[in-house]
Formats: structure tokens, sequence, C-alpha cells
């Protein structure tokens, strides 16, 4: 085929500006950013080169500060008192988040798109259904889960309320003592439990995820899966020997983007935030948020803390990546095709 | 030979094989049932609560029950802060992004796809790293940047982002579709005299129209969405999108847990038609259904 070399930059323009001055331009921006010190107006007037000065200030621990009741216990693992604490709070909440996410994500996505890989009448709808609330999601869904957690009028609460109220006469006979003063949990209003209740939110969202499962099983070659019952393989023995390693390529790619994603999360943790978690919902994002558009406006200090971000993605999906072709099936022609 | 087939279809398993398949049946169905509520009950608890007066809101025990509904309080909750304004604004940036990701996003996919040319294997290298380029990192500088071109407080820094290129994710989608049809309609154009331009806007994507509905109901979704761009680049709150709208009423109203419910089911409405509309398009474009290639 003759090669079209004029009219191809038509079609690639837009997108190449876009490349070029919103993405690349950017990041080396950024990159240089994260050595300087602004004066602290959001502007770069007044600009002087701090060299590693913000990643120090960001990582350093010191060693010599004695820890009190009230540090979280991973300061203990750090070996000391860290000069920026919040940077190790916002860290550790968006890791944790990230894990429970990623992993109960998976997991519940998976088993769905098992669950709804039927050809059964109705089935289509009940997909829709579980697409539904990627779809209705942003803020307006972080609105209505704040009031569903809300801990004393929220429904959630109810419905515990209801069940400890079906157990009471089981566990007074067991134990003698009611079920009357078990606590319900305080939800957003509580450090321990307002991550649990957004891993429950995030969870709530996993349509996306589930659609690229529900589309990687239906591309198994069904031949597979007959002969496999010819030999006597029971449903679990196929789910594991053939569905499984055929949709190797599906899980690299919702464990790379849910990895990305959740570490990005920031709706729930600025929408939902209060004093009462004291910081159990600072992520990351809006740490650097609050560290570059808020006053004192450290655009230096918030660009750092962003490749520091960046690294440590890195440091997760380049493994994955990597020894992808070990373990994903035929992810060579999948990505040539 | 269909003494056989009937023989075979009339055929009745025995007792425990009828059973285990009927638990079998039950169980799938229990998992559908729960799977629903899941996703369907915040919904509907928060369409209850929007229609209560506000002191059965507040109330303990809670009811569950819903007589009287209170279709004033959608009324009240447009009226207390401009909702209607949050909407345009919101359909307006929300459009004006659809329309430049889709027409930018198919045009960079079809040269992916279709077209031959020395830097193609670099430019979809260039694609995937713009999909892995985590945001936070580029949030900082594309500030300075829009500042330093006078857009912040515009709906410049919302809207211009999608006209330069349109997401990754979507010139993927419509490379993989442009990939599928048959070589033998852009040799026939060309014979004809057709220009590149034309044989990629009359003849290519008038054949797409799957990934064009998906990509442009998935925009859709993620621009509506949206709440940092807006929170970072807006300042005046008549020019804020709905988003930031329900941020207020949260901050403003805090107390109003009713009319706080009845808008965040209106900043619902849209979507969710547009969603409806579209389903099984959306469906095709990720790979889900089969894709049915016109070839008449």
């Amino acid at each position: 085929m003759k090669r079209q070399p004029r009219q191809v930059w038509l079609f690639v323009l837009p997108f190449l500006a876009g490349f070029l001055f919103l993405t690349l331009v950017p990041m080396a921006a950024s990159l240089a950013l994260s050595f300087v010190r602004t004066d602290g107006n959001l502007s770069l007037e007044a600009v002087t080169w701090v060299g590693l000065e913000h990643y120090r200030d960001a990582l350093e621990v010191d060693g010599t500060a004695a820890l009190t009741e009230s540090d979280p216990w991973y300061f203990g693992v750090l070996g000391g008192r860290p000069a920026d604490a919040r940077f190790y709070r916002a860290l550790y909440n968006s890791l944790v988040f990230t894990v429970f996410t990623v992993s109960l994500g998976l997991c519940v996505s998976l088993a769905v798109a098992l669950l709804l890989n039927r050809r059964a009448r109705g089935m289509s709808v009940v997909r829709t259904i579980v697409y539904l609330p990627h779809v209705l999601g942003g803020v307006a869904a972080v609105m209505i889960w704040s009031w569903l957690f809300n801990p004393r009028f929220g429904w959630i609460n109810q419905c515990l309320r209801l069940v400890y109220d079906g157990l009471d006469p089981l566990v007074m006979w067991m134990t003698g003592n009611g079920t009357g003063d078990w606590p319900v949990p305080a939800w957003l209003h509580s450090p321990l439990w307002c991550k649990p209740a957004v891993i429950i939110m995030s969870i709530w969202t996993m349509g996306p995820a589930m659609l690229v499962f529900l589309a990687a099983i239906r591309r198994v070659p069904p031949d597979l899966h007959q002969a496999a019952r010819l030999d006597g393989a029971g449903a679990w023995a196929r789910f594991r020997s053939i569905t499984l390693p055929q949709i190797t390529p599906a899980i690299l790619f919702n464990l790379v983007f849910s990895c990305i994603f959740s570490m990005q999360a920031f709706n729930e943790s600025y929408l939902l935030q209060n004093s009462s978690q004291r910081d159990g919902l600072l992520f990351y994002v809006r740490y650097i948020y609050e560290t570059a558009f808020e006053s004192p406006y450290r655009i230096g200090y918030g660009s750092a803390l962003a490749w520091i971000l960046f690294a440590i993605l890195l440091v997760v999906i380049l493994p994955l990546v990597w020894t992808s072709r070990k373990w994903v099936h035929d992810a060579l022609s999948e990505g040539s095709r | 030979m269909t003494a056989f087939c009937r023989a075979t279809t009339t055929f009745k398993p025995p007792l425990p094989v009828r059973l285990r398949r009927w638990w079998t049946t039950a169980l799938i169905l229990c998992a559908v049932v729960l799977l629903c509520a899941f996703s369907l009950l915040p919904i509907a608890w928060a369409f209850a609560s929007s229609l209560m007066p506000l002191e059965k809101v507040y109330t303990y025990p809670p009811a569950f029950s819903l007589d009287d509904p209170q279709w004033s309080n959608y009324g009240e909750a447009v009226t207390r802060l401009p909702v209607a304004r949050f909407l345009v604004n919101s359909l307006v940036i929300t459009l004006s992004s659809v329309v430049g990701a889709v027409i930018t996003s198919s045009m960079a996919g079809f040269a992916l796809a279709r077209l031959r040319f020395r830097w193609r294997g670099a430019l979809l290298i260039c694609v995937l790293i713009s999909m892995m380029i985590p945001a936070q990192v580029l949030l900082i500088p594309r500030f300075l940047l829009y500042d330093l071109l006078g857009w912040v407080g515009t709906y410049k820094p919302l809207i211009v982002p999608a006209w330069l290129g349109g997401g990754a994710f979507n010139v993927l989608l419509f490379r993989q579709f442009f990939r599928m049809i048959p070589q033998d309609y852009e040799d026939a154009a060309r014979l004809d005299g057709a220009t590149t331009w034309q044989t990629y806007r009359l003849i290519l994507l008038p054949m797409v129209k799957p990934a064009i509905v998906a990509a442009a109901v998935l925009s859709f979704v993620y621009h509506w969405q949206e709440f940092l761009d807006p929170l970072i680049y807006l300042g005046d709150y008549s020019k804020y999108p709905i988003s930031l709208g329900l941020r207020m009423y949260q901050t403003q109203a805090g107390t109003w847990a009713n009319l706080l419910m009845a808008a965040s089911l209106i900043a619902l409405v849209p979507v969710a038609i547009m969603f409806f509309l579209c389903d099984r398009y959306v469906m095709r474009g990720l790979g889900v259904e089969q894709t049915v290639t016109r070839t008449t």
C-alpha cells in the first residue's frame, strides 16, 4: 500500500498537539517545579532553586523523636516521627484504600462477570443494573452514600440494628445478654470505619471492570470448554484451567488501571472529610490538592509529592507489566491484533 | 433419526441431577437478586429520603414507610440553589467536550488503524503512555499553563483538552473498530477518487456507529462527573457545573438531607437517560455484545 505522508498529519495533529502540550511539556515542567520553591501565590514569580529539598522534606524521618500514643502504628515501622506526618498518613490511607479496593473489587467483579455470563432471559437487564452505579457515580453518588452511612439516621445502620434486633433472642438465650448494647459503626465519623465505608462505595461502582471481564470471558473459544467437559472436567476445574488463563489479559488490564484510579481517588476524600475522622480519609491526591491549591500554595512541594506518587505507581505497575509475558495468555498477539 | 432426537429431548434426568440443577438455579437467582439490590437500593433509599418531610428524615427510630410523599421537595431543591443553572452549565461543558472527544479521537484512531506512516508505532506508544500517566502529575503544570493563557475562570481548561485527542481510551476504541472494516471499502473509495479525508468522513466513519455512540456516552459520563478540574479552574459560582453545585448544597445546606437527596437525583437524570438510550451500543463498543458490522 502507498504511504500517505501529508494527510496523515491532519488526522493525528489534534492528538499530537494534546500529547505534546498537555502531557509531555507539563510532565517536564512538573519535574522542574519539584526542584524549586515559589513565593506562594500560585504563580511563577520569585522562584528559587532548592534541589532535592522537597523530596527530603517529604520523606525524612526523625529517628530521635519519641512516638506518642496518638501516632499511628506505621510510624513505628518507619523508625521515628516523620518530618511531614501528613504525607505518610496520606500515603498510608491511599495504599490501604488501593489494596482493598483493587483486591476486593477485582474478585467481586470477576465473580459477577461469571454469574452474568449466561444466555438467560433478563441477564442483559441485570448487567445494565450492575453497570448503572458507575454511570450514576460522581459527586451525586458520594452524596447519596454519605447519607446512607449517616451513623444515626442512615439506612445502613438501620439495617444493622434490625439484624441485631433479630438476633436478640438467640444471643440472649446463649449468653444471657441481649444485643441491645451492641455498637453500630459510626462510619464516616470514625477514624477506623471511614475507610471501609469508602471501600464499599468504590466497590459499588465496579461496573467497568466487570464489563472488561465479561467481554474477555465471552471471547474464550467455546470448543475449549466443550472438550474439557467431554474429558469430565467440572465447573471449577474448567474455570481454573480454561477461563482463568484465557482472561489473563483482562486481569492485567483491570489490575493496572484500578491501581492507577484508586491511587488517584479524590472526590470521596474531599467531599466526605470531617474532623472526627482525624485524617483517616486524607488521600494522597487530596494532600497534593491542599498543598498546591490552598494557602500557602506550595507548588514546588506539591509537584514533588506528585512525582513521589508517580514513582510509587511505577514500582507497583512496572513489575506487573514486565512479568506479564510469564503469566498473561498470548499478550503479544493480543497487542498486535 | 427423528425418533432419536425426540428421545433425547424428552429424556428426564434422574432425581439427584434434577435436584442439583434446581439448587444451582436457586443459588444463581439469589445471587442475582442480591446483586441488583446492592446496585439499586442506595438510589431507592435516596429517592425515599427525597420525598420525606424534614422532620421525618431526622426521626429515630427511622421510618421505612413512605406515606404522604412530599413532591414539593423537588421544587424547593431547585430554588434553594440555582440547580437549573448548574445543570445548564454542566450540559454546556459536557456536550462541547463530547463532540470534541469523538471527532479528534476518531481521527487519531482512524490514522492508527488504516493509514500507513513512518511513526505509527511510536504514535501508538504515545497513546498508551498518555493512558498510564497519572493525572495528578499534570495537575499543577497544567494549571500554570492555563493561568499563563488567561483561561482560569473560564470553561476552556475543561473543554479544550477534549478537542486535543479526546482521551487515549477513545482513540484505542476507534482504532479497534476501524481495524475490523475490510480493506475493500477503502480501496473502492480510492478508485472512485476519494481523498483520505473523504474516505474517513463518508465511508468509514458511518460504519463505526457503535464506537461513536460508546465513545460519546463514556465521555459524557466522564465529563458529567468531573469534579477536581472544575474545582480548580472555576471560581465564580454562577459558572459551576452540577458536581460543584452539589458540593455547595452539602456545605451551605448541610442539614437539609431531603433536599440534598432530591438535588442529587436531579443531577443523575441526564446521565441515566443518556445511558438507557444507548446501553446496547456501549455494550457493543466495549465488546460485551457481538458487533455486527453492516455490510450492505
